[in-house]
């Protein structure tokens, strides 16, 4: 009782305070998106006393550049400027809406809103487009909220949880200026790093592909948060293929990323990647294919952080949504789930997720951002503490346990919530040796437990960027008893005795998951670091999600006491019938 | 259930592509040492060389396309800018023939649609590395795909079960040679932004357009061909087009829009501003009217669709049936496959397809082509004279009595060819005024002993089942309908009327037409893709037509006023 008064208190704050708002507007769409959800508060459906009691209204105005090029050619050019608009309507209460039920997401009534986003600064037009989107959006909920009342009346013990957690307003306004894209130049460096691959005729397809985005990001809240901000992004990506004299097919991927053009890698440094690509394409398509393997494995360079990319998105918390009675949905919930408290990692390793650093001994920081999706402020977060598990990824949907944001909702989720995701992730080690001793270590597991060879990851397919035919032939099967899915290692190596150490291809991880993370027995003393693009696809696959957010993973080389690699066996077509054409360039 | 979600985001993984691009190339492009297709002809012949000697089965033709599009456009809602785009790509298909013309893998079985090109992205400019690459590994992936299918072919069973029609896989056809220059964009975007603008602006005025737009694109369509037989072509086409739509909300939720395109071969083409204007004066005036309109009631009776309504009607209820392949195809239901000399249409009616016609009384035309998307030159085709069926739409898969293409062969980037339609002509020697039509029609109500007919103004498109498993029938989407009293009572116009009906009972109830053609121009879409079409008839008569009662949304109208009225207060 106390809760809804205090709740119908601050609509009426709110409500006030807009009123006397007649200052010309800072911003004229953040403006537009107020007044929109200020008049939407009283929508209403005849004889139904269902109402709003939380409007929120994102807009993206996004200006890219993308270009492609192949062998030194020029592929396509695409300027792009669309905006992007987000409305969500929640009715019922903080305590019970239409959200986290299984079919929160069916009920979004096509109203008219399916038209673009007008692009001029224009309030009505803007206004326009958000009324229709709040009509259908509000109707979706109505709708979805009596089902799920319906749902519940056969459930035996329903879920006690809050629906959404309150959160404190947020202003921010930064201008959100843009940098003229130079396309001329951009072009010309694509084509030259594209043109890298000439030498390599056991490359079969290969490309470069420059995105540029820049985002004038607005969003607004019945709860009175109002943001502008700039969220830009370039990556540089740069891709090659080949195929095994049996047929299986090889790929190699370099990325580059940066908020603007100047974090970016140096243009000499990009060519390096691009030849490393090449040249690991060409000794993967001649490397012998591996045997299944159990024992210790070194995790080097950017694999132990790519690693624990993946291991640890289950820092989010899943809830399960209310079901219907009788219908059985396995929503696989995080492997971290009821372990607050216990020893998840070993003792001398620390996990922080710091999204409020832009740098870090010198490095720029890709995973730092301002604000979240549901306008909440990230702070520093310790997650594990000397290897025990301190704190989870909160977005404003409460779980058990847990309720109230950490300002991690980073990407769309289901059932009404979003998807919380880390910023700047920090493993750090209280204990460490130098590479060469974390070899040595290495070594003299091998001879104490009389193997002929360990093995030496030095980086995994994460992202992945596999086709879809070998997604399915890779990661389709049983992959250990969890289930789980992790990108297969893309350069490993056998390491003998003698230190040498010999490529092998054909591999894949068996039962790898969190668990085994306890298996780490050791961490180098100097630490990585790897930027990516978090989509929430599996593998992180590229292309797989609709939404990226920008992540960094800083961790040390790791060792593994016991790991199992798998040989992978799938039948590929053979190698093309016609020989290959010549790769003699024009100029 | 997010197990689920995952695995169909992994299947269908494609990069999504905004439509939405710009080229402003400010590139310096050294002139290629050899042009495109002399690039495509001498990798073909290096592929199809190994294909065909040293392969099993071996290829015994091939051919490459590769469509290089390149559009500009804008579109406008409420005098807003909603987007303005500039694109180019170039799209390779491949196509390659493994076994024998008499039986290879593209052969018919009943239902499947077998497809083996991709439409790939290869390289805007002429670098011949990358070209050679990419058709390389097309060849090869296209090659590989249909050598499975024919194995899988002469193993099935159905192949032996004796077909209807036995008639071979592939023509022979004589190879062709052209290079014809395709005129370059036109495209002033501050100029056709500000007509966007104004003819967008002209929704305001009707509180009943819930949401509206205006689009105007151009595009240059240039086709590069190649095949093993000599064939060599550089052929092409530019296209302006101008739509604009309104849509709506009745009180009883039933979705309504209006609409009105506008096609022609370049903008100077395209009707002047004013006429513009008008159109979104009409489609707003006749969407508001649609709303307040009554809803039809399931009705039996005479009617009279206007040119361009008929257009669409012979289109969808004729065209798709007499298009080659589904003569072939005994999941077909073939309407008219034993029917070729026989009576299909009352004898005063002549149906022509001719890609070879541009222009019609002062409009252009759609569906024009120089050559076909398998290198057959486009030619007039008299499909039913007086009444009478002679051939039907052939594409280079032979139909029985009809070894040879008629160049009607049609695909967009990425599918495979079918036979489709181009220019539909509707000739008839039946002629009166629209005066005396509409005459005839009441006569026919009173005839009858009905209340009313119908008057169908403007049809969107329909579908058609052709199917055997389907229904034989057909649905048109009318967005204007009128009744006509027989007691002299003003014509009414209704909403949420749907024309259904089987085809061969539709022809044989058409009693007259108008003197006067109108002209309807569209995209055709079919299992080969979106292909630019025209469909040109005079209004008929038609003393029965069946009209049900559209399948409509539940919603109610937007709770809130628009936030225009809010705002005037």
């Amino acid at each position: 009782m106390k809760r809804t008064l205090a709740c119908l208190l601050l609509v009426a704050a709110v409500a006030a305070a807009q009123k006397d708002e007649k200052k010309p507007p800072e911003d004229v769409i953040l403006q537009a998106m107020q007044d929109e959800i200020a008049r939407s508060r009283s929508i209403k459906i005849p004889n139904l006393t269902d109402a709003p009691y939380y409007i929120e209204y994102g807009l993206d105005d996004f200006e890219g550049l993308t270009l492609s090029a192949t062998l030194g050619g020029l592929m396509q050019v695409q300027r792009t400027h669309v905006r992007i608009p987000r409305v969500e309507v929640r009715v019922g209460d903080y305590k019970f809406d239409n959200t986290n039920y299984l079919f929160s997401d069916m009920f979004r009534h096509s109203g008219m809103e399916g038209d673009r986003m007008p692009l001029d600064d224009d309030p009505l037009a803007i206004r326009t487009h958000f009324w229709l989107a709040t009509d259908g959006a509000f109707k979706g909920a109505v709708d979805s909220i009596s089902r799920k009342r319906s749902a519940l009346k056969n459930v035996a013990a329903p879920e006690t949880l809050n629906d959404f957690a309150r959160a404190q307003p947020v202003k921010i306004l930064l201008p959100v200026k843009r940098i003229p894209a130079d396309e001329a130049a951009w072009t010309k460096k694509a084509k030259t790093l594209s043109a890298a691959f000439l030498d390599y005729p056991a490359v079969l397809n290969s490309g470069v592909e420059f995105q540029w985005s820049q985002v004038a990001s607005y969003y607004a809240n019945s709860e009175g948060t109002s943001l502008r901000y700039p969220d830009n992004l370039v990556d540089v990506r740069i891709r090659a293929t080949g195929q095994a004299p049996d047929g299986t097919p090889i790929h190699d991927h370099a990325e580059f990323f940066g908020h603007v053009f100047l974090d970016l890698a140096s243009e000499d440094r990009m060519m390096k990647s691009a030849q490393q690509v090449g040249a690991n394409v060409t000794a993967l398509a001649a490397a012998p294919v591996a045997e299944t393997y159990a024992g210790p494995v070194l995790f080097e360079a950017q694999a132990a952080a790519q690693l624990l990319a993946q291991m640890l998105r289950g820092l989010a918390p899943v809830r399960k949504p209310v079901n219907e009675p009788g219908r059985n949905i396995p929503i696989p919930a995080s492997e971290f789930e009821g372990r607050e408290g216990s020893r998840i990692l070993p003792e001398f390793l620390d996990v922080v997720d710091d999204p409020t650093q832009t740098e870090w001994r010198g490095q720029s920081l890709f995973g730092n951002y301002l604000v979240d999706m549901e306008g909440v402020k990230p702070t520093p977060l310790p997650l594990v503490e000397k290897g025990v598990l301190k704190n989870f990824l909160m977005t404003r949907q409460p779980v058990r346990g847990h309720e109230g944001s950490n300002g991690r909702a980073r990407l769309p989720g289901n059932f009404g919530a979003g998807t919380a995701a880390f910023g700047n992730l920090f493993v750090k080690a209280a204990e460490t040796s130098t590479a060469p001793e974390l070899k040595k270590k290495l070594l003299d597991t091998i001879s104490k437990r009389g193997k002929p060879y360990g093995m030496l990851v030095r980086k995994l397919d994460f992202p992945s960027s596999a086709n879809v035919e070998e997604v399915r032939k890779l990661y389709g099967g049983e992959q250990g008893p969890s289930g789980r899915v992790v990108s297969a290692p893309l350069l490993v190596y056998r390491v003998y005795p003698d230190g040498r150490e010999e490529l092998v291809r054909g591999l894949r991880f068996r039962g790898l998951t969190a668990r085994s993370l306890r298996d780490i027995t050791a961490a180098s003393d100097e630490a990585f670091v790897f930027d990516y693009l978090e989509n929430g696809a599996p593998l992180a696959l590229s292309g797989g999600g609709g939404y990226v957010a920008n992540t960094t993973v800083v961790a040390p080389s790791l060792l593994f006491d016991d790991l199992e690699l798998e040989r992978v066996d799938a039948e590929w077509a053979r190698p093309p019938v016609v020989p290959a054409p010549p790769l003699v360039s024009v100029r | 259930m997010r197990g689920q979600e995952s695995a169909s985001v992994i299947l269908s993984f494609v990069p999504s592509s905004f439509r939405l691009t710009i080229l402003g190339l400010a590139l310096s492009l050294s002139l290629p040492a050899q042009s495109l297709l002399d690039v495509m002809r001498e990798e073909l012949d290096r592929n199809f060389a190994v294909l065909k000697e040293k392969s099993d089965p071996p290829a015994y033709f091939a051919a490459y396309t590769i469509t290089d599009e390149e559009s500009r456009g804008v579109s406008s809602t409420m005098g807003t800018l909603q987007a303005s785009s500039n694109n180019r790509s170039r799209l390779l298909d491949v196509t390659v023939r493994v076994g024998t013309p008499k039986l290879d893998n593209y052969h018919k079985l009943p239902g499947e649609n077998p497809r083996f090109t991709s439409a790939s992205q290869v390289t805007v400019e002429d670098t011949v590395p990358a070209l050679r690459r990419a058709l390389w590994l097309e060849t090869d992936r296209t090659y590989r795909a249909g050598a499975q299918r024919l194995i899988k072919i002469k193993t099935n069973a159905s192949v032996n079960v004796a077909q209807q029609d036995n008639s071979d896989d592939f023509s022979t056809e004589t190879a062709t040679k052209a290079s014809i220059e395709v005129p370059l964009l036109k495209w002033d975007a501050a100029h056709w932004e500000g007509v966007a603008r104004k003819m967008s602006a002209g929704f305001q005025k009707y509180p009943g357009v819930l949401a509206s737009s205006v689009g105007i694109t151009v595009q240059r369509e240039v086709k590069y061909f190649v095949n093993t037989e000599g064939t060599k072509l550089r052929h092409g086409r530019t296209f302006a087009r101008v739509v604009l739509v309104a849509r709506g909300k009745a009180s009883d939720g039933m979705d309504l829009a209006t609409s009105e395109t506008f096609e022609s071969q370049d903008t100077e083409g395209l009707p002047a501003e004013e006429t513009l204007l008008e159109a979104v004066a009409h489609a707003g005036k006749n969407l508001e009217a649609l709303l307040k309109a009554p809803v039809v009631d399931p009705y039996i009776g005479p009617a009279i669709l206007s040119g361009r309504a008929s257009g669409v009607f012979f289109h969808e209820i004729f065209g798709h049936r007499i298009e080659g392949h589904r003569q072939k195809d005994e999941s077909e239901g073939q309407t008219f496959t034993k029917s070729l000399n026989e009576a299909i249409l009352p004898p005063f009616l002549s149906v022509v397809f001719d890609p070879t016609k541009h222009r019609i009384g002062g409009v252009d035309l759609n569906g024009w082509y120089d050559y076909d998307d398998e290198g057959v030159k486009a030619r007039r085709v008299p499909l039913v004279e007086n009444g009478i069926l002679k051939t039907f739409l052939l594409s280079r898969a032979p139909v029985k009595g009809f070894p040879q293409s008629n160049g009607h062969g049609r695909k967009s980037p990425g599918l495979e060819v079918v036979s489709r339609q181009s220019n539909l002509l509707v000739e008839s020697t039946r002629t009166v005024t629209n005066a005396k039509l509409r005459q005839m029609l009441i006569d026919e109500v009173k005839r009858q002993g009905k209340p009313y007919g119908l008057y169908f103004d403007a049809i969107t498109g329909g579908y058609t089942t052709t199917s055997r498993r389907g229904l034989q029938a057909f649905k048109v989407i009318p967005l204007v309908v009128y009744r006509v009293y027989a007691d002299g009572r003003p014509d009414e116009l209704v909403r949420g009327a749907d024309i259904v009906g089987t085809p061969l009972a539709s022809f044989a109830k058409i009693l007259a037409t108008s003197d006067k053609a109108e002209v309807f121009n569209g995209y055709c879409g079919a299992e080969s893709g979106n292909v630019p079409v025209a469909a040109v008839s005079p209004a008929i008569l038609v003393s029965e037509l069946e009209i049900q009662k559209t399948d409509q949304s539940q919603d109610r109208p937007p709770l809130l006023p628009r936030p225009v009225e809010e705002s005037a207060k």
